[in-house]
C-alpha cells in the first residue's frame, strides 16, 4: 500500500496551486450559475493550459496525463471554491472519444478543450430521473434528421450552455433502456425554450422545452438506441471527479472559522463534533482516493464510487447541520457561510445520482442482493 | 383516561382551519417571506375572533390554544401566534401587545418576529420581563429560513414577578413543540401526496418499500410529537413536560426535514414546491432556547435537580 502519490503528482499540485492563487477570488464553485461570465472566463484559462484535456489522448489533442492529474486538478479547485469540472471535457468529450466519428471529434473536441464550447446534461424529465430507462423525449427519424420533442427538467447551466447532451427515446415506447439514444442538441435551435426553476441555494436549474426541434442525424453520438452502454461508461470516466473530498475539507475548515468567530471553539460539545468531523473527512479523502485508484487500475470501480458518493455527500450535509446545531441562532442570518452551506448541501444526496440509486447499486453488486422481478 | 378531542376542542379546530384556509397557506406564506413581511391581518384576524384568548379564557385553557398553535403552523401562518396564544397567558396571565418575540436575557443573535414586535418577552433567570418596542428599535435580519427576524435589545421592561422566568421558558417550548409539530405535519403531507404521484419504475414511488418505511418512520415521530405536545399542554405547561414535548418535536424535526427533502428529490430542491415553505422554519425552530440539547438539560434540572 502507499497513499502518497508521486514526485511529478506533487509537482502539478503545486503548480494548479499557484494557477489558483490568481483566481482565488473567483468562487464560483457553489454559484456556477450565476456567476457563469467569470466561471467561463476561467475555463478559458484552464483551456489555455490544457487543463481541461488532461487525461484526453495526445492524438486527440489532450496531454495524455493520468487521471490522478484531473483528479488533483479539481480537488484544488474544489478547495479553492474556484469550479466544479464541466461537463463538456469530461462526459462529453470522453464519450466522443470513445464513440465519435472522425467528423464529430473535428467538430466538438477543439472548443471543449480551449473551454469555449458548453453542454448541459439532459437526461431528467418530470417522468424519470432516477429511472433513466423510462425517458420519454421522442426522436422521431425523418431522413437526415431527427425530430425531437419532449421536456427537460433540473438541468444545471443550460441557460449559459451551447449544447444539450439530451438523451432521446429512439425505439418504440416501452422499449425502456433498450431504445434510447444521445443527440447533441443545439440549445439555440428553433423550437428549444429554456425556463429557470429557482433552487433553495438562491441559484436555478432549468427546464427545456423541445418542441419539434431538427436534429441532424450527425449529431447523434453512438448508435441509435445504444446510450445505455455508452451512459455508464461515460459516468465510470468520471466517478473520480464527480465529488472532490477537499470539497469536504474546505466546508469543514469554513465551519471551524465560523465557530472562532463567534467564541464557539471552546464548547466542548463543539469541539467533539468537529473531531468526528474531521475524522469523517479523512475517511472521505481515502474512499476518493480508492475510487482513483480503480481507475487508474482499469478496474470497474462502480461500487465503490456508488459507495462514495453516498458517503461523502451525507458526510456534507453533517458538516454544514453541524455548525447549525451548534445552537447560534446567528446561523439563521443569510449569506453566512454555515447556512449557505445548509442549504446548498441538500442538493449533493440528490444531483447527481440520489442516495439511494446509489445505496440500490451497492445492495445489488456488491451484496447480491437479488432485484424484484 | 380520553385521547380523544371533545366536541367544543374540534369545534375551535375546524372554525380556526376555516379562517386560516382563507387567511393562510404557502402562496400567502412564500408572498410575504419574500419581502421579509410579518402577516399583521391574519393576527388580527385570529384575535378577533379569539383564537388567541383560550388560555385566558374559563372555558378553554393551554391545550385549546395549542390546537391553535400547531393549526396556525401547519397552515403555514406568518404571525407571532404560539407567543401570543401560548406564552404571554401563562408567563404573563393576560394579553400583551402584539407581535410578540421572544427572547433570552442578553441574546445577541437575530430572534424571530423581532423587527415587527411590539412586545418582547424576555426570559432572564427568575423573572421574565415585558418590553414595550418601538417599530423601528431592532434591526432587521435577512434570513433564509421563512421567518422574519430581527436583533434586539434585551434590557429594560417591566418585571412580571418572580418565577415568571421558569413560566415564559416552560410556555416557550410548549409553543415550539406546537409549532414544529404543525410544521412537520404539513412538510410530510406534501411529500406522500407528492410520493403518491410521482411514478419511477413503473410504480408511485410511495408503493416501495424501502421509502414507505422511511415516511412511516416520520409519520411516528410526527404523531409522537403531536400528542406529546398535547400532554404538555394538558399539563398546564410543567417545566418537565413542556421540555420532554420540544425535546422530542425538535429532534423529530430534524428526521422529517432529511426525509422529506431526500424522498422528493429534485423537485423539492426548487422554490416552485411547496415543501420549502415548511421545511426551512424546521430548522429556525431548532435553534430556539439552546436547541434540542437546551430542551434536553432542562428536562434533567426539572425531573431530577432540587432547587
Amino acid at each position: 500500500m502507499n497513499a502518497r502519490f508521486g514526485d511529478a503528482e506533487e509537482a502539478f499540485r503545486d503548480e494548479v496551486r499557484r494557477f489558483l492563487e490568481a483566481h482565488r477570488d473567483l468562487d464560483g464553485f457553489f454559484v456556477q450559475d450565476s456567476r457563469w461570465d467569470a466561471v467561463k472566463a476561467f475555463f478559458r484559462a484552464l483551456g489555455e493550459r490544457g487543463w481541461l484535456s488532461l487525461a484526453w489522448p495526445e492524438a486527440v489533442g489532450g496531454l495524455g496525463r493520468s487521471p490522478i492529474h484531473e483528479y488533483i486538478l479539481w480537488d484544488e479547485c474544489a478547495y479553492a471554491r474556484a469550479a466544479r469540472p464541466p461537463l463538456g471535457a469530461g462526459v462529453v468529450a470522453k464519450t466522443l472519444i470513445r464513440y465519435g466519428s472522425a467528423a464529430q471529434k473535428a467538430r466538438w473536441l477543439p472548443g471543449i478543450r480551449s473551454g469555449e464550447l458548453h453542454f448541459s446534461l439532459g437526461y431528467s424529465e418530470p417522468e424519470a430521473g432516477s429511472d433513466l430507462a423510462s425517458v420519454r423525449t421522442r426522436a422521431e427519424r425523418h431522413g437526415d434528421t431527427y425530430r425531437v420533442s419532449g421536456e427537460k427538467c433540473w438541468t444545471s447551466y443550460a441557460r449559459h450552455s451551447d449544447y444539450l447532451w439530451c438523451l432521446c427515446r429512439t425505439g418504440e415506447p416501452g422499449s425502456r433502456g433498450r431504445g434510447l439514444s444521445i443527440l447533441i442538441v443545439d440549445l439555440h435551435a428553433p423550437g428549444v425554450k429554456v425556463g429557470l426553476l429557482p433552487t433553495l441555494d438562491g441559484e436555478a436549474l432549468h427546464e427545456v422545452l423541445l418542441d419539434d426541434v431538427s436534429v441532424p442525424v450527425e449529431q447523434r453520438v453512438g448508435p441509435e438506441n445504444g446510450a445505455w452502454t455508452l451512459m455508464a461508461e461515460a459516468l465510470a470516466d468520471e466517478r473520480h471527479v464527480q465529488f472532490p473530498p477537499a470539497r469536504l475539507r474546505r466546508d469543514l475548515d469554513d465551519v471551524v472559522a465560523w465557530a472562532r468567530r463567534h467564541g464557539l471553539e471552546r464548547d466542548p460539545r463543539v469541539r467533539r463534533t468537529l473531531a468526528d468531523l474531521a475524522v469523517g473527512v479523512r475517511e472521505a479523502e481515502v474512499l476518493g482516493l480508492r475510487v482513483l485508484e480503480t481507475l487508474v487500475k482499469g478496474r470497474s470501480g462502480v461500487v465503490e464510487a456508488a459507495a462514495n458518493k453516498v458517503f461523502q455527500t451525507l458526510l456534507c450535509q453533517k458538516i454544514a447541520r453541524a455548525a447549525l446545531d451548534f445552537g447560534a441562532p446567528e446561523s439563521l442570518v443569510a449569506g453566512n457561510p454555515v447556512e449557505f452551506l445548509w442549504r446548498q448541501s441538500m442538493w449533493e444526496t440528490i444531483g447527481g445520482g440520489t442516495s439511494e440509486i446509489m445505496l440500490g447499486v451497492v445492495a445489488k453488486q456488491e451484496l447480491r442482493l437479488a432485484g424484484r422481478s | 383516561m380520553d385521547f380523544e378531542l371533545n366536541d367544543d376542542q374540534r369545534a375551535i379546530l375546524e372554525a380556526v382551519e376555516t379562517l386560516l384556509e382563507q387567511r393562510a397557506g404557502a402562496a400567502r406564506a412564500v408572498a410575504l417571506a419574500s419581502k421579509g413581511d410579518y402577516d399583521a391581518e391574519l393576527e388580527a384576524a385570529l384575535a378577533n375572533a379569539g383564537f388567541t384568548d383560550m388560555a385566558l379564557s374559563e372555558e378553554t385553557g393551554l391545550l385549546e390554544a395549542a390546537l391553535v398553535v400547531e393549526a396556525v403552523a401547519r397552515a403555514g401562518g406568518l404571525a407571532a401566534i404560539g407567543a401570543a396564544a401560548l406564552v404571554a397567558p401563562h408567563c404573563a396571565g393576560r394579553a400583551l401587545p402584539g407581535p410578540i418575540a421572544l427572547a433570552s436575557a442578553g441574546e445577541r443573535g437575530p430572534v424571530r418576529f423581532g423587527a415587527h414586535a411590539r412586545t418582547l418577552l424576555v426570559a432572564a433567570a427568575d423573572e421574565a420581563r415585558a418590553v414595550r418596542v418601538q417599530p423601528g428599535d431592532a434591526e432587521t435580519v435577512a434570513s433564509n429560513f421563512g421567518y422574519p427576524m430581527g436583533r434586539v435589545r434585551t434590557d429594560g421592561g417591566e418585571s412580571l414577578g418572580a418565577g415568571s422566568g421558569a413560566r415564559l421558558r416552560s410556555a416557550w417550548r410548549l409553543a415550539l413543540a406546537a409549532e414544529a409539530t404543525g410544521t412537520m405535519r404539513s412538510a410530510l403531507h406534501i411529500t406522500v401526496e407528492y410520493l403518491k404521484q410521482r411514478r419511477q419504475f413503473g410504480h408511485p414511488i410511495g408503493s416501495f418499500q424501502a421509502v414507505q418505511h422511511r415516511l412511516a418512520e416520520c409519520a411516528v415521530l410526527v404523531e409522537g410529537s403531536r400528542w406529546l405536545t398535547y400532554e404538555a399542554a394538558w399539563r398546564g405547561a410543567t417545566a418537565e413536560a413542556s421540555a420532554t414535548a420540544a425535546a422530542y418535536a425538535l429532534a423529530a424535526a430534524h428526521r422529517v426535514f432529511s426525509e422529506t427533502h431526500q424522498l422528493s428529490g429534485s423537485i423539492g430542491f426548487t422554490r416552485e414546491h411547496d415543501l420549502h415553505v415548511f421545511s426551512m422554519r424546521l430548522q429556525a425552530l431548532r435553534l430556539e432556547l439552546d436547541g434540542v440539547g437546551g430542551h434536553q438539560r432542562a428536562l434533567t434540572r426539572s425531573r431530577w435537580t432540587t432547587a
